[in-house]
């Protein structure tokens, strides 16, 4: 058991990956020399060599469309997009390539293939390197999509990605890299996807989060608990597929709900688990379901923090879901 | 590292011709085809013309929705399909490569079935006319998104390199690809990687309406080779020996460790784009009439007349033999019966989600009142 932050889980991770199986390569920009930007790939190449770690030409298209046919052709390529923000030039081999290839195909040909990428804000980035695009990705069939926001989750997660035989896109705020450090066991240990973890248990509330948000919801639940208000608190970890169960369960129990997302609020995840919930128990509700969002702008650079749901604004509205 | 190939030089002026259009050979060098060779390549010309042409007899009578015919590509797409090693090589082809999948060996009752979307489409129904592929021959289903399967391609050589495996990737696609920021990203990163990639644009002048002159700034599409760092052979698509020869050289070169190639095979389609285009509205006949003097085909014939390889007994028999094959294949194709409805839930993931087993039982409500 070593005590370790999310970004050294990730590097740990595919240590072990690359060296329980020759198939898994890692590829991406300045992912060899250089170990990543972030340092999520430290090491690997001195280790496993320019073959098994390559650094690729500043092309996202050629990195996940490569990953594509090393996918196909036998290999489990972990592709890095040095930014979520960056992804959108590879996005047609994501949805046109990766998503489609086994359907297309009839299943003759697949992409068993993971794309990381460090997502959200909250490091004056500015809107291009802070946004979160998962609602894209969830929106495209053939992809699973998996947003973590501890170490310990960041290691069984991507070992379930990166043994998937779908593509993942994989999601790290790269403002939780190293905002906290927690035991992560030596043991080879996998989390399945669409398994959401319980943060906290309550009967007051449901709140939902996944991703870069999760130390504000998790000191609003503090205040709350403070004032003898119990939430339970649901960090979904995979959006596709996501845990309705747990979500429909918790929900129907404490008859009121707040979804917690840093991205956009318009067709965004936030509000899938929000239709969701109307659709399928609302006469289990006791208030409106209530998204706290990201703002319909892009990610701005001056107001980084106020951006993302902060503490206040998660509290405001959990007022008014209390007090419906 | 690029090695001089032996034969033939990169970046000429004019395209690398072995068979003038009166059918007479003006090769350097001595033919080393046997008669079965020769005439081989011939039939499986025939073969690919006449699959274009029931291809497009089902869109016309409606049991298709779409055609794409590639009927003047024959020559480089069966000298491709005779210079991969079969089933060990991958192929990355395009939507107008139908006629080299069948000469590699993919069934015409698959091709017939994925054009109408019966059982026997291996592929179960998933795609448009003109989308085959086959995991037995390595050959890559083909997209529609132009140029998305470049840098697949580049990663499929890159792996191959990798694992050491001694196998080549053919990828072909049109002139109109070449304009693609895919295209760029996928044949930048097999130069970059020295991986065993061999990229064949088959150039018919046109990408749906736009001429090459709007294409690009070019003087043709062997030169962009250049600046990635590969050779580029500019070809007569049209003649299947050169393309033969060619590709047979470029792609033992690439075999052993030269690194990728780039080709241009110059075509041209006698049809439009496709059953939905109308190609009067931007090329005129009198250039298609000048094209179709170059024919493949023809101009082949030619040549094994000249050698006594061909005459009209043996086109009649051979026209027999092929007809009767597709016709088999395409009422083969047509008695396994349409695709099940529910089939559309499958392989979207390996194991379907619970989106997916949800909406599959909604759609069953839906039919089953």
């Amino acid at each position: 058991m070593a005590t370790m932050t999310l970004v050294q889980a990730i590097a740990r991770t595919l240590d072990e990956e690359m060296a329980r199986d020759d198939a898994v390569v890692v590829l991406g920009e300045d992912v060899g020399k250089r170990g990543g930007v972030f340092l999520a790939t430290e090491g690997l190449q001195q280790k496993y060599g320019p073959d098994r770690v390559i650094d690729t030409p500043l092309s996202e298209a050629a990195i996940i469309g490569a990953a594509v046919g090393m996918a196909a052709h036998g290999l489990r390529p972990v592709a890095e997009i040095q930014f979520a923000d960056y992804v959108f030039p590879g996005f047609d081999q994501l949805v046109s390539q990766a998503a489609k290839l086994r359907y297309r195909s009839g299943a003759q040909f697949t992409a068993p293939m993971v794309v990381r990428m460090p997502s959200g804000g909250g490091v004056k980035g500015g809107h291009h390197h802070s946004q979160s695009p998962e609602a894209h990705f969830v929106h495209t069939a053939g992809l699973k999509v998996v947003v973590v926001s501890t170490p310990y989750d960041a290691k069984g997660l991507l070992k379930t990605a990166i043994r998937d035989d779908d593509p993942v896109v994989f999601m790290e705020p790269k403002r939780l890299y190293r905002a906290v450090k927690e035991e992560v066991p030596d043991e080879d240990y996998t989390i399945p996807l669409g398994q959401a973890a319980v943060r906290r248990e309550g009967d007051d509330l449901t709140l939902i989060y996944y991703g870069t948000v999760a130390p504000e919801v998790l000191q609003a639940a503090d205040e709350l608990e403070k004032v003898g208000i119990r939430p339970h608190v649901l960090d979904l970890r995979s959006l596709m597929p996501w845990d309705k169960e747990a979500v429909l369960e918790a929900v129907s129990r404490t008859g009121r709900v707040m979804i917690v997302a840093d991205a956009p609020r318009h067709a965004s995840f936030a509000s899938e688990v929000a239709a969701t919930i109307a659709e399928e128990v609302l006469d289990q509700l006791e208030a409106p379901p209530v998204r706290v969002t990201g703002f319909d702008t892009p990610y701005p650079y001056a107001q980084d923090k106020l951006y993302m749901p902060t503490v206040t604004r998660i509290l405001n509205a959990t007022k008014k879901v209390l007090d419906y | 590292m690029i090695k001089d190939t032996q034969r033939f030089k990169p970046f000429t002026r004019d395209p690398i011709a072995l068979v003038n259009e009166h059918g007479e050979w003006i090769g350097s060098f001595d033919l080393d085809l046997d008669d079965d060779q020769l005439r081989t390549l011939y039939r499986d010309m025939v073969a690919a013309r006449l699959l274009d042409e029931r291809l497009l007899l089902l869109q016309r009578s409606g049991k298709s929705s779409f055609a794409m015919e590639a009927a003047g590509h024959e020559g480089i797409q069966i000298a491709i399909a005779h210079t991969v090693k079969r089933g060990f090589d991958w192929l990355f082809p395009y939507y107008r490569d139908h006629g080299m999948l069948l000469a590699l060996g993919v069934p015409a009752l698959e091709i017939f079935a994925e054009t109408l979307a019966t059982k026997a489409d291996p592929a179960k129904g998933r795609q448009m006319p003109n989308h085959p592929g086959s995991k037995k021959l390595n050959a890559f289903t083909v997209a529609s998104p132009i140029a998305s399967h470049i840098p697949p391609a580049a990663g499929a050589a890159i792996s191959a390199k990798i694992q050491n495996t001694g196998q080549v990737v053919v990828t072909t696609f049109g002139d109109g690809a070449t304009s693609e920021g895919d295209w760029h990203a996928g044949v930048n990163f097999a130069a970059a990687q020295g991986a065993p990639a061999v990229f064949v644009v088959e150039n018919n002048r046109y990408a749906i309406s736009v001429d090459l002159q709007k294409q690009t700034g070019s003087e043709n599409l062997a030169v962009k080779a250049k600046a990635y760092g590969m050779p580029g052979y500019y070809l007569d698509g049209m003649d299947v020996l050169a393309s033969y020869y060619v590709m047979q050289e470029v792609i033992e070169r690439t075999r052993v460790g030269a690194g990728p190639a780039l080709v241009e095979a110059v075509v041209y389609r006698y049809g439009p784009h496709s059953s939905a285009d109308d190609d009067r509205l931007y090329r005129p006949k009198e250039e298609v009439e000048h094209w179709k003097q170059r024919d493949p085909i023809e101009r082949y014939r030619k040549f094994l007349a000249g050698r006594s390889l061909w005459d009209e007994a043996w086109e009649a028999e051979l026209r027999e033999e092929i007809g009767t094959e597709l016709a088999r294949a395409l009422e083969e194709a047509e008695a396994a019966g349409p695709v099940p409805e529910v089939w559309m839930f499958d392989d979207v993931y390996a194991e379907p989600l619970w989106p997916q087993v949800e909406q599959r039982r909604l759609l069953e409500e839906e039919l089953g009142a």
